[in-house]
């Protein structure tokens, strides 16, 4: 049924204003995409990060609980497994320290980024948008209807960690001031977005929306063109341990603690970390874990390439036809719809939300 | 010491019953007999001797085998010991043998069930310490610790045990990680942190 609705929708959206989403047909057809090229920028020396506060002093009460329960499907999403979680991911496996790491695309620094505009889909995304955007595209599911319980929490939980960090920062005392769901959902970026004097006093709308250590630190272009043969053998010396030599990852309790970085159980062709660049950004700066080792800018890279030039779960944008959806939404450093090993990624893409075996 | 031997004793009578149940345990191969001597007929580890052994995977136990044998690891009774066991068939057997005695089952804690912990422990085991690049102990050795693949369980493993591992990556003295990843995380464990997780993990069973 959901094929023919997403056929049904093709065929009603004229191709050459695409992002034109006027009464779309159906929820799927209007998907925009909401994974686009996530914000970095060079790692400066000596800056300094905001810094959550520690769970422990989440407050007791109806509003403190939206902010636990948002840091439990932070770190455990597999809970929303099969009803908006397609595969084995969960959020922290990208947002490193349960999003409250700077350069891991911490969690604090997105909620101050939202409202906002993106061209790409001409139109304002909220916050709760951009979440929706994460289950549809990293988690290979299915988007949360809005207002519902899990975007509330997993908002709520973004707030309380950046305006913690940011009243820390700024001599202000007391709770985090409560918020409606409403405001949670609709993000930290507008004008009459309740900010105490102190720190809107020292920082402007946009230099919330731009914290320090937002997204992942850029890292130069490689120095050869990057190659996933030399990636395979980066993978092999410094990923495989954790990640397997199938990239499967590793499951244990039945729950994978190390994510699969490829084929039906990981992010699928429409997630920001498909796109080489984001991938290597994220590897240079938060892998291995730990950082026992240093991988170099072109082993970032080669490695990326290696991991994103395998088969993954269709983008669900697609609509029948690969080419069309590689030329509407794969114009970026990325592998979808190329040929590798004789085989075109796409062409056999694992599907959309399966139901676990 | 007549206690012991009747203990003994009765673990090898329930071996040999838990062997009768389940057809697809496999038989003690003789060089396991010699292991099982000091961590116990069913690698249930005896303290202070020997640690456990039921619950890691066979692809750890072969490891730590050859890990013994190249001088990875340094152990003035195991080195000799593991040196009985030559060949790959050989290691594969008793490994196989010891990872198929699993321990009792338990309650595996998942991340996110609890927020707040009473001790620094349970916080590293659960949460890390980014402060200091120390990723939560659960994300490669699964939930609660139980382990896998080559991620030893740290659940019920002896504390004294725990403890002089951690030291043994501290010191050097224990190799064999790729990129010296246990390495770089037990260096930047204090003593009391050290003593703290050793006993934390020992303790969920």
């Amino acid at each position: 049924m959901k094929h023919t609705l997403l056929i049904l929708g093709a065929t009603v959206i004229p191709l050459a204003v695409p992002m034109a989403w006027a009464e779309p047909p159906t929820k799927e057809a209007q998907l925009p995409d909401r994974q686009t090229q996530l914000p970095s920028s060079p790692k400066l020396e000596d800056q300094h990060y905001l810094s959550p506060r520690p769970l422990n002093t989440i407050p007791q009460g109806a509003f403190g609980d939206k902010v636990r329960l948002g840091y439990q499907l932070f770190v455990n999403s597999q809970q929303l497994r099969d009803k908006y979680v397609g595969n084995e991911l969960n959020c922290v496996n990208c947002h490193m320290d349960a999003g409250r790491k700077p350069n891991a695309s911490p969690f604090w620094g997105a909620f101050f980024a939202y409202p906002a505009y993106r061209k790409k889909n001409d139109k304002v995304n909220s916050f709760e948008e951009r979440i929706q955007g994460c289950f549809t595209y990293s988690m290979n599911g299915k988007a949360p209807p809005s207002g519902n319980p899990e975007l509330v929490a997993l908002s709520a939980y973004a707030y309380w960690l950046g305006m913690g960090g940011l009243m820390d920062q700024y001599g202000v005392t007391g709770e985090v001031p409560e918020l409606a769901d409403a405001e949670l959902l609709q993000g930290g970026k507008r004008d009459d977005f309740p900010v105490p004097a102190a720190i809107s006093a020292a920082l402007t709308t946009e230099q919330r929306a731009n914290l320090p250590g937002r997204g992942y630190p850029a890292i130069p272009k490689p120095e050869l063109p990057y190659d996933p043969a030399r990636g395979a053998l980066v993978y092999e010396a410094h990923c495989q341990n954790c990640h397997g030599s199938d990239g499967q990852g590793q499951a244990m309790g039945g729950v994978y603690n190390l994510p699969p970085l490829w084929g039906p159980q990981s992010f699928n062709w429409g997630a920001g970390m498909h796109r080489v660049n984001t991938a290597a950004f994220f590897i240079h700066e938060n892998m291995p874990l730990g950082k026992s080792i240093q991988v170099s800018n072109q082993q970032a890279w080669d490695v990326a390439a290696f991991i994103t030039s395998k088969e993954r779960p269709q983008d669900p944008r697609f609509e029948g036809n690969l080419e069309q959806t590689k030329a509407r939404y794969h114009k970026h450093d990325c592998y979808y719809g190329t040929t590798q090993d004789d085989t075109q990624l796409g062409k056999d893409a694992f599907p959309n939300l399966p139901p676990k075996p | 010491m007549k206690s012991i031997t009747v203990t003994a004793a009765a673990l090898w009578l329930a071996a040999a019953g838990l062997g009768a149940q389940a057809a697809e345990m496999p038989a003690m191969p003789p060089q396991a007999a010699l292991c099982g001597s000091c961590h116990g007929p069913q690698g249930q580890g005896v303290e202070p001797i020997a640690p456990r052994l039921a619950g890691l995977s066979s692809e750890y136990i072969q490891k730590q085998i050859k890990d013994f044998q190249t001088g990875n690891r340094q152990n003035s009774s195991m080195t000799p010991m593991a040196m009985t066991l030559q060949g790959a068939e050989l290691i594969a057997q008793v490994a196989v043998f010891f990872a198929a005695q699993e321990p009792a089952p338990m309650e595996v804690q998942h991340r996110g069930e609890q927020l707040v912990f009473s001790d620094n422990a349970g916080q590293l085991a659960f949460q890390g310490d980014w402060s200091r690049e120390l990723p939560a102990c659960v994300t490669c050795h699964g939930p609660s610790g139980i382990g896998g693949g080559l991620f030893p369980r740290l659940a019920g493993q002896q504390a004294g045990y725990l403890k002089s591992q951690l030291q043994a990556w501290q010191t050097g003295s224990r190799k064999g990680d790729p990129d010296g990843v246990m390495a770089n995380i037990a260096q930047k464990l204090t003593a009391a942190e050290v003593d703290a997780i050793s006993h934390y993990f020992a303790t969920l069973k």
